[in-house]
């Protein structure tokens, strides 16, 4: 049975994914590899392993583990009922939630883990009020403190794709159970659960892998309690003298190689419990009531998520950008707005460096979105070892470190033979943009593409659509949604991305994390914490206009 | 319909996206032609004539403090003409990006905040000479290259920086900070990510031998806490979530204090480490009369008169610090740079892991 109406175009476009995917994504690793290889100027294959051998490298592999798998268990706590209420009750309606939600995703990890930082610290603003609070200072300072500020950072990320995964599942599944007799939690247990598996398999491996490959909270936080994982141990072979790339990429590919075994566990069980759920009968879907004290405990989840997540990191922000003087703590006549108007001045260098963040992750994520489709298109299903590869290759950005990619890609274009004079221009920042974001997408066309039933497309295709008609009448709008999210998803990262461009954007050029991240270094804190205010508010109002405007063309 | 207009959103987006795009493009044409002179690998005529005035363009990797560096910066350009194209970031950065960059260097001048770290570029041979540098001689002659390599055009000393509000009787000496009421209250700057704090730690070993490993023993004994870099040290200080920083630099504390911070710094009685800032021109730059009209800048009186300004300590002899304690009012270790380069590797090595 034919399953695709492309396939007798599929190899080209396979080999045309492999070729590009080359380029971008293996050439950058193949450096730091040849570079690992060559550690005196002499080819000296033992290298990697002797530095391996060398730097205590079980005891962080083993935390950066430990780290991960406590994530993965916390986001899920967080992020399951969230996506129930969200999906199966009439709370579904109140969509603003789906953006307020991103904002603990859009803070840079880095400014969120000093905002707990201020919070909870001896003499911090919790203290100011709640004297008696210093006694939970010593336990919040530990690595379940850690757990706690790194889940309730990347929880919406799960959130997300759990919710998406939920809407798709039809009532009239639900339905025919309950029909039958199947009583709520048997339904739950029978038939959500088993179709929930592979999307939640494969949210739990990016929130595994974004928790391993994360470099802000460990730097700020888990440096203060002595906590050190690989991306720490990277960082400081790559940024503090004596620079040793040998080390660095020996132990980024230890941390590559961990990962490749968390993908092949995620592909082995979405293969083997992946179900087509959006077929071409209309769907109706059932939302259970929230009345009396279901709504009442819906709201205070709700709320009580909402408080950890963004009330205590940004009521820390938002204090440390006012305050004139961080000495003096929280006084009426301690509070200031000039930091604002300062960063805000006309032709003034924060605001140049505002302007060039959004300026380039909007350009940045729309390619990434067109070539994240394409290439979500070309793994479809990812049966043949040609699509696997592609597969694996498009999500091995996420998979090492972002420092890594990026010494990567210095290297491969800045070396004296490279033709395309990239390097140090705005191109080379949309370029490692595009290349460390493209996994996003890439995971959320291929969740919604995964989900239609192919015979959508036979039907297409059968009642005289040509290819691209039915790409585009059919194949298109279906995937919109994932598109959208992972344009989303590409924006609000690159623009509050930081290692990369650190060591990527020409001299002289700033974005708002790197001016964020100077001012913390300059001393000048609050500029910063204003900064940051001023970067996630605009990207939370933008998306919101988004998400207002769609809303009001599905109701016409 | 529903669909339709889906697609018209999605059609928007991109062309919103192919917009910006175009500008983005011709804003790197005109980048790329402006740099496009100094990139020239292989431009077979020097087209720099020495008596004509300084054009082009000069990149300066550049370690802070921010407002310093800017200033001279603008100092220069108004002066020569020259579009400086500044990277700043902390020796460490520098450093990373320079060894990044290696097979295809970009950079001019060079600005680091350690002294053993120039040291080494030099003795890798990747610093260009420049003894004739105007004002030279002026330098204060331990901390510079004697055939000009690397010129030392500032510095800072380190102290006991502390919050005036927790901290009535300040300590005096480097062991204070062992005893037990400092129990838990101290933070001294990770030496892996400051070269400052780095300097310190070697230069104490350089004069005191071996035994000085017990000065740290009995630091880690007493609960003092690795935090970072210098600013990541001295923050928690100023929120009062610590009482005190070792080690800490000296231009932040004046700094802050200037600001209206509650925050001071003691020199310890038995005397500390001053660290010289080294700025140095890369073998390899290819606007070298740009580079060295940079340097024979930074030993001019006006920007030593920035440096001072910025509350650092001028690289001249003859130049007075302002508002704060001056080179010869700071007592310091017998500190020996050459062990401290040599052995700058095994202290961070031992340093880090007895603290980790």
């Amino acid at each position: 049975m034919q399953t695709n109406s492309f396939r007798s175009y599929t190899w080209i476009w396979l080999v045309l994914a492999l070729l590009l995917l080359g380029m971008l994504v293996l050439a950058p690793l193949m450096m730091i590899f040849w570079t690992s290889l060559y550690p005196d100027q002499n080819f000296d294959l033992q290298a990697p392993l002797r530095n391996i051998m060398q730097s205590e490298v079980s005891q962080v592999l083993f935390n950066s583990i430990w780290l991960g798998l406590c994530v993965i268990a916390a986001t899920t706590v967080l992020a399951f009922p969230l996506a129930w209420i969200m999906a199966k009750t009439e709370l579904r309606r109140h969509k603003w939630l789906d953006i307020v939600l991103l904002i603990p995703f859009m803070t840079p990890p880095y400014i969120g883990s000093m905002g707990w930082m201020l919070f909870m610290q001896t003499n911090g603003y919790m203290e100011q009020f709640i004297p008696a609070a210093s006694a939970l200072t010593p336990a919040f300072f530990s690595f379940w403190g850690m757990v706690t500020i790194m889940s309730l950072h990347l929880f919406p990320f799960l959130y997300l794709l759990l919710r998406n995964s939920l809407l798709q599942i039809s009532g009239n599944m639900e339905e025919a159970a309950a029909v039958h007799g199947g009583g709520f939690f048997y339904r739950i247990r029978r038939i959500i659960l088993p179709l929930l598996l592979s999307s939640y398999v494969m949210g739990a491996l990016l929130i595994f892998v974004k928790t391993i490959a994360e470099f802000g909270t460990p730097a700020t936080f888990g440096r203060k309690i002595g906590f050190y994982v690989m991306t720490s141990e990277i960082h400081k072979y790559i940024s503090s003298w004596p620079i040793d790339f040998g080390k660095a990429t020996s132990l980024a590919s230890v941390l590559l190689a961990s990962c490749l075994v968390m993908w092949y566990i995620q592909s082995v069980i979405s293969s083997r419990y992946s179900y087509r759920l959006v077929g071409g009968k209309g769907t109706v879907s059932k939302y259970a009531s929230v009345k009396n004290w279901r709504g009442f405990v819906c709201w205070f989840y709700i709320g009580l998520l909402l408080l950890a997540s963004i009330g205590v990191p940004y009521f820390s922000i938002i204090t440390a950008s006012l305050l004139k003087l961080r000495g003096e703590g929280l006084a009426w006549g301690n509070l200031t707005l000039q930091h604002y108007a300062d960063l805000l001045a006309p032709g003034s260098e924060s605001l140049n460096a505002l302007l060039n963040s959004f300026g380039l992750s909007i350009v940045a994520s729309t390619i990434a979105v067109v070539l994240g489709t394409w290439l979500a298109l070309t793994v479809q299903r990812s049966r043949t070892p040609g699509q696997k590869l592609v597969d694996l290759f498009s999500l091995l950005p996420n998979t090492v470190p972002g420092i890594v990619i990026v010494v990567g890609l210095i290297l491969l274009w800045n070396a004296k033979w490279m033709p395309i004079p990239l390097y140090n221009t705005y191109g080379m920042v949309v370029l490692t943009y595009v290349i460390l974001f493209l996994p996003y997408t890439v995971q959320y066309v291929k969740s919604s593409y995964g989900q239609i039933d192919p015979m959508l497309l036979q039907a297409g295709h059968v009642f005289g659509g040509r290819k691209l008609y039915v790409l585009r009448r059919i194949l298109l709008p279906l995937l919109l949604p994932g598109m959208l999210a992972g344009w989303m998803m590409t924006f609000t990262i690159s623009n509050r991305e930081l290692v990369a461009s650190l060591l990527i954007l020409p001299p002289g050029m700033k974005t708002s994390a790197t001016y964020i991240f100077a001012q913390f270094e300059q001393g000048a804190v609050s500029m910063g914490m204003a900064m940051a205010v001023i970067s996630v508010g605009i990207t939370t109002a933008l998306l919101l206009a988004m998400s207002y405007i769609s809303s009001k063309q599905k109701v016409e | 319909m529903r669909i339709a207009k889906q697609g018209m959103m999605l059609a928007l987006t991109v062309c919103m996206g192919i917009g910006l795009v175009g500008c983005g493009a011709a804003g790197n044409n005109a980048k790329t032609a402006e740099t496009a002179p100094a990139n020239s690998v292989s431009a077979p005529v020097e087209p720099q004539d020495t008596d004509k005035k300084l054009s082009g363009t000069l990149a300066v990797y550049s370690a802070g403090p921010e407002g310093l560096a800017n200033k001279i910066k603008e100092g220069f350009e108004a002066k020569t003409g020259v579009k400086v194209e500044m990277f700043q970031g902390t020796t460490g950065k520098i450093l990373a990006r320079m060894e990044a960059e290696k097979s295809n260097p970009a950079v001019d001048v060079v600005v680091l905040a350690s002294l053993p770290a120039m040291q080494g570029l030099n003795q890798d041979g990747m610093l260009l000479g420049y003894p004739e540098a105007a004002n030279a001689d002026k330098l204060i002659t331990d901390w510079s290259d004697k055939d000009g390599h690397y010129f030392s055009y500032s510095a800072s000393a380190l102290g006991i920086v502390y919050n005036t509000k927790l901290v009535q009787t300040p300590p005096t000496s480097w062991e204070d900070l062992a005893k037990p009421e400092w129990k838990g209250k101290v933070n001294i700057p990770d030496p892996s990510l400051s070269g400052s704090a780095l300097d310190f730690i070697s230069g104490y070993l350089s004069d005191v031998g071996e035994n000085g490993w017990t000065l740290f023993d009995s630091y880690k004994q007493n609960g003092v806490a690795m935090a970072g870099a210098n600013q990541e040290a001295l923050d928690p200080v100023i929120t009062g979530a610590k009482s005190v920083v070792a080690a800490g630099v000296d231009y932040m504390a004046y700094k802050a204090k200037a600001a209206g911070e509650p925050i001071d710094i003691v020199y310890p009685k038995e005397g500390s480490v001053i660290s010289p800032r080294p700025a140095a021109i890369m073998k390899t730059s290819k606007n070298s009369d740009n580079a060295k009209a940079f340097i024979d800048y930074l030993i001019s009186d006006e920007a030593q008169k920035l440096v001072a300004d910025a509350y650092l300590l001028p690289g001249r002899s003859d130049v007075e610090a302002k508002d704060r304690a001056n080179t010869s009012e700071i007592a310091t270790f017998n500190v020996n740079w050459q062990w401290m380069n040599e052995n700058s590797d095994s202290v961070t090595t031992k340093f880090t892991q007895l603290f980790k």
